[in-house]
């Protein structure tokens, strides 16, 4: 064979290699809270947890509340930004954060909202 | 029926493009002259009919005949014509529809302008992938299967088993669900249009390589190729503009770009497509990458339907903002980009060893391995975004349920790749026009590297920038700048027409320098409490009620009424209040905030919006959105946006309390409860609330506000004072006393003070105790100054960003222009 495909198959191999490892790390899996304490950074998807309290507070300037993770470990969830647009409404939510002293620390928050799709809409009857 | 008339319509155009494709297969094979013409006429009535189809969809929305699922969807009564119009493509079908019809304008392009032996076989490709187009949105049932989801289905078709359409098949909603407010901007209107063209356009390429691998005619497919592939691009280009800016201006994630999926499905055929034009010049030019073109041609086309792919079939749902619900389309989006990729790439392989390679090895320092290594790492650039989008697809071989990769992923990979490649363009263009050797290159690049060296060393001490990687990428974009610009400049002077390329590498070069200001250097804007507090929280001094440390800096900054700011030390800035308008969004807040520069120069207002988005707001709860204003400026923008207000927290403390309490009657609930009178000497202060009340002095009323036969009738000078801010009002209630039928009456009109929704009434005189009786409605115990919570950012040069991009579209303009015109006069000559 020739160097120069050697040498080129040798360096695709080792970019892609590279490329796959890179994006392996940079890419994790959905978590709970329990498994989400022992790591940096994580994704974890839940609920809203209606039956504790949450709001905005303007001295901290942080909106908290309590999330319900997929195997239903509840947690209190600071995020230091205003109730986002359609909190209530979510389906679902993806906070992403880091887990500090039993408290998630959002800094960013994904809403997954009822799509205009489903099963049941709302319609306005119309006169008739 | 109007709808049933669309539907077949769309059903005969479905076979129109099953029987031209046979047709056009059998001419391509038996080189039918005929069968070609026969075919080109089918192409056209296929044309005809999807207008028609088209029209009836138009027609259906702008008629509002909600009972058509599509129509109900995406319209409502109150949208705007050209809403309403823009609606045709605003689902998932609808989108479709358009991107097959702009195709087929394009194929009409193709029968007029292709030549032979490239013309059937072109054409052969164009009708399969609008088959599989078309089979998306043809909406046949066969009972045990479907194919499609047709735009004309009925709500009773979608849904058969809601209970409203059991109990009534024939009900019809009275509104739709409307239109997202997001997408009521005429940037969104034009966006989708442009976005088709190239998707169509790139069809092309595509085409005349599948064709050139049919005849096995390697050589002159790309003359007629290559200016569809610059269109391609170039329509891709705006598109992404449009995107970008419409994200910047209306949405508040603050920014142009965002390495959604999304944006990337639209970014990657565009970086294919562009090395596949390198590849393209390279093979015109010297008659080598002969290979590479055709791999490229393709790939730029099947990135467009993978990217289809994955933002239609709702693989990225849970990653995406805005990807689109699966209509259940999995199974035929898969066979549109299997066929596709193997019909492409496999076609590609079996020629593989007949195509043309070059006897020798081209020299480091010549244009074609320049042109090639361009052409090379635009493919690598698209190859680590595609890897990036499809995490959720590749990232199972790493964990389950994989997450979308962090940004940096995309950061870290696309830096070092635009550095390389800006170097490279500036050696390229130099080698492109003449050849040279290390030493006379070297000679005629000095100056470029001088300025280049100038202007970096400016930047770096003007930016502040510290990190030695930034100002490699800051030297690199210079020199990409500078030495295209030599380049162009020398070009003018021989020969204008042929400057696209450089002109579009210096517009790459802007665009780089551009994005490194603009997102590096954002900075947050602040007032010095703010400031201070995030001092502190980096310190780990500020603990939260439950005695945690905060981490987390605030990016955000409160505002009261009339109370000037210090931001960032660059600006005093007062929030003057806002007005309530109706339109264009119903419920409409326009906040008025005034920037004063304290370096002195002319103050000016920011107008940021929030309204309620009437598509998701219910009678339960109300979903506020934000509309941010950008001031642009050549140096910088700034971004602003309010992210609470008193206005807001009222509405939905309403709400909550309205709906706990089932209350329905709303305001007028707590009126009996804020009357309050307040007793009151003269010279005296008397506190209610976080107000003090002041009575200075007694006037006299004129005659002509009192009543007739007025016995009495005096004014108080009052000074009122909301304490915590400090603002008052002086104000002098009129008490009179008149008779009218032998009967004393008492005449206090109510004062009002709006901005605090409170009046005053001077009820009564005590002349015994020497003292005034005045009555205040709207006395709130917690009345609060309106307030409001902003967000706002510096971001420097934004303006080069928009720059950088709008010579990349001149440049490829030109050369699509001197490619034209070329591929033109080869006709004539024939």
């Amino acid at each position: 064979m020739k160097p120069k495909i050697v040498i080129g198959v040798i360096s695709i191999v080792a970019f892609t290699s590279l490329l796959m490892y890179n994006f392996g790390n940079s890419i994790s899996s959905y978590v709970n809270f329990e498994e989400a304490e022992n790591r940096s950074i994580s994704h974890v998807i839940g609920t809203w947890d209606s039956s504790e309290s949450h709001g905005f507070s303007r001295e901290t300037m942080q909106f908290s509340f309590h999330m319900k993770d997929q195997d239903g470990n509840s947690r209190r969830v600071v995020y230091p930004r205003p109730k986002p647009n359609n909190f209530e409404q979510a389906t679902q939510l993806v906070v992403i954060g880091e887990m500090r002293n039993n408290v998630f620390h959002a800094n960013e928050m994904l809403m997954k909202c009822p799509s205009k799709y489903n099963e049941n809409p709302e319609f306005e009857l119309a006169d008739s | 029926m109007i709808a049933t008339i669309g539907h077949l319509f769309l059903s005969a155009a479905f076979l129109a493009s099953i029987a031209a494709m046979i047709l056009y297969a059998i001419a391509s094979v038996k080189d039918d002259e005929y069968i070609e013409y026969i075919s080109n006429w089918l192409w056209g009535a296929k044309g005809l009919f999807l207008l028609i189809s088209s029209g009836v969809l138009v027609y259906l929305l702008m008629t509002h005949q909600f009972q058509y699922y599509y129509v109900w969807n995406y319209t409502s009564l109150d949208l705007e014509t050209k809403y309403l119009f823009s609606a045709f493509y605003g689902g998932q079908e609808g989108s479709f529809m358009l991107w097959i019809l702009i195709s087929c304008i394009v194929g009409l392009g193709l029968i007029k302008w292709t030549r032979k032996p490239y013309r059937s076989p072109v054409l052969f490709v164009m009708t399969l992938t609008q088959f599989f187009l078309l089979s998306m949105v043809v909406g046949w049932d066969f009972g045990f299967t479907q194919i499609g989801a047709s735009p004309f289905r009925t709500i009773a078709q979608e849904m058969p088993n809601a209970p409203f359409i059991i109990a009534n098949p024939d009900f019809v909603p009275a509104d739709g669900t409307g239109l997202n407010d997001l997408l009521k901007s005429p940037w969104m209107m034009i966006h989708p249009p442009i976005i088709f063209v190239g998707f169509s356009m790139m069809t092309v390429p595509f085409a005349f390589a599948i064709a050139s691998l049919w005849t096995r005619t390697y050589n002159e497919w790309i003359r007629p190729a290559l200016p569809w592939t610059l269109a391609a691009n170039l329509s891709l280009l705006t598109a992404i503009f449009l995107g970008g800016y419409w994200a910047y201006e209306t949405l508040s994630f603050g920014g142009y770009w965002a390495w959604d999926p999304v944006e990337n499905a639209s970014l990657v055929p565009w970086l294919i497509g562009t090395a596949g034009i390198h590849a393209m010049i390279i093979q015109q030019k010297s008659s080598r990458a002969h290979k590479a073109a055709l791999f490229f041609a393709i790939l730029a086309y099947v990135s467009i339907i993978y990217q289809t792919f994955l933002t239609r079939s709702g693989v990225l749902a849970d990653q995406s903002v805005h990807s689109f619900v699966d209509l259940g389309l999995y199974g035929q989006l898969l066979g549109f980009i299997v066929v596709m990729a193997v019909m492409g790439i496999g076609f590609y392989l079996y020629r593989y060893r007949e195509l043309p390679s070059p006897t020798e090895d081209s020299k480091f320092l010549s244009r074609e391995f320049m042109t090639f290594t361009g052409s090379m790492l635009l493919f690598i650039l698209g190859f680590v975004i595609i890897i990036g989008t499809s995490s959720p697809i590749i990232g199972k071989l790493f964990v389950s349920n994989p997450t979308p990769p962090e940004i940096q992923f995309y950061n870290d990979w696309s830096m070092p790749i635009v550095i390389i490649m800006a170097l490279a363009t500036v050696i390229g263009q130099y080698l492109f026009w003449q050849k040279h050797t290390w030493e006379s290159l070297a000679g005629a690049m000095i100056y470029p590297l001088l300025i280049t060296s100038v202007a970096s060393v400016l930047s770096i001490i003007l930016g502040d920038v510290r990190s030695l990687y930034y100002m490699i990428y800051i030297f690199a974009a210079w020199f990409a700048v500078i030495g295209n610009g030599a380049v162009m400049i020398d070009l003018i002077r021989k020969n204008p027409k042929v400057i696209g390329g450089a002109l579009t590498h210096i517009g790459f070069g802007t665009l780089l320098l551009g994005i490194i200001a603009s997102s590096v250097y954002t900075e947050p804007l602040l007032d010095q409490r703010t400031a201070a507090y995030n001092q502190r929280i980096m310190a780990g001094d500020v603990f939260d009620e439950e005695g945690f440390p905060v981490t987390q800096r605030v990016e955000m900054f409160q505002l009261e009424i009339n109370r000037p700011v210090l931001v960032n030390e660059k600006y005093m800035v007062t929030y003057e209040g806002y007005t309530l308008t109706d339109s264009p969004r119903p419920g409409q807040q326009n906040y008025i905030l005034r920037f004063e520069p304290i370096d002195g120069s002319v103050p000016f207002y920011m107008e940021p919006e929030v309204y309620p988005m009437l598509t998701t707001s219910t009678r339960d709860n109300i979903d506020w959105s934000v509309d941010p204003h950008v001031r642009t400026g050549w140096t910088k923008d700034i971004y602003l946006y309010v992210a609470g207000s008193r206005y807001v927290a009222r509405k939905n403390d309403e709400l909550e309390r309205r709906n706990r309490t089932g209350y329905v009657a709303g305001e007028s609930s707590d009126e009996d409860n804020d009357i309050q009178t307040i007793e009151i000497k003269m010279g005296e202060t008397i506190d209610a609330g976080p107000f003090s009340f002041s009575f200075i002095n007694f006037i006299p009323a004129s005659e002509e506000v009192v009543p007739e036969n007025t016995q009495i009738g005096i004014r108080a000078l009052l000074r009122v004072e909301h304490e915590p801010s400090g603002n008052a009002f002086e104000i002098e209630p009129l008490f009179a006393v008149y008779t009218e039928n032998e009967q004393s009456y008492v005449y206090s009109p109510p004062l009002d003070i709006e901005q605090w929704e409170m009046s005053v009434l001077f009820s009564r005189i005590h002349p015994e105790s020497d003292s005034i009786e005045l009555t205040v409605y709207g006395l709130d115990e917690e009345f609060e100054e309106d307030w409001i919570l902003v967000v706002a950012e510096i971001k420097p040069f934004v303006s080069v960003v928009w720059l950088g991009t709008f010579l990349i579209m001149i440049g490829f303009s030109v050369s699509l222009m001197r490619h034209w015109k070329r591929e033109k006069n080869t006709k004539e000559l024939r």
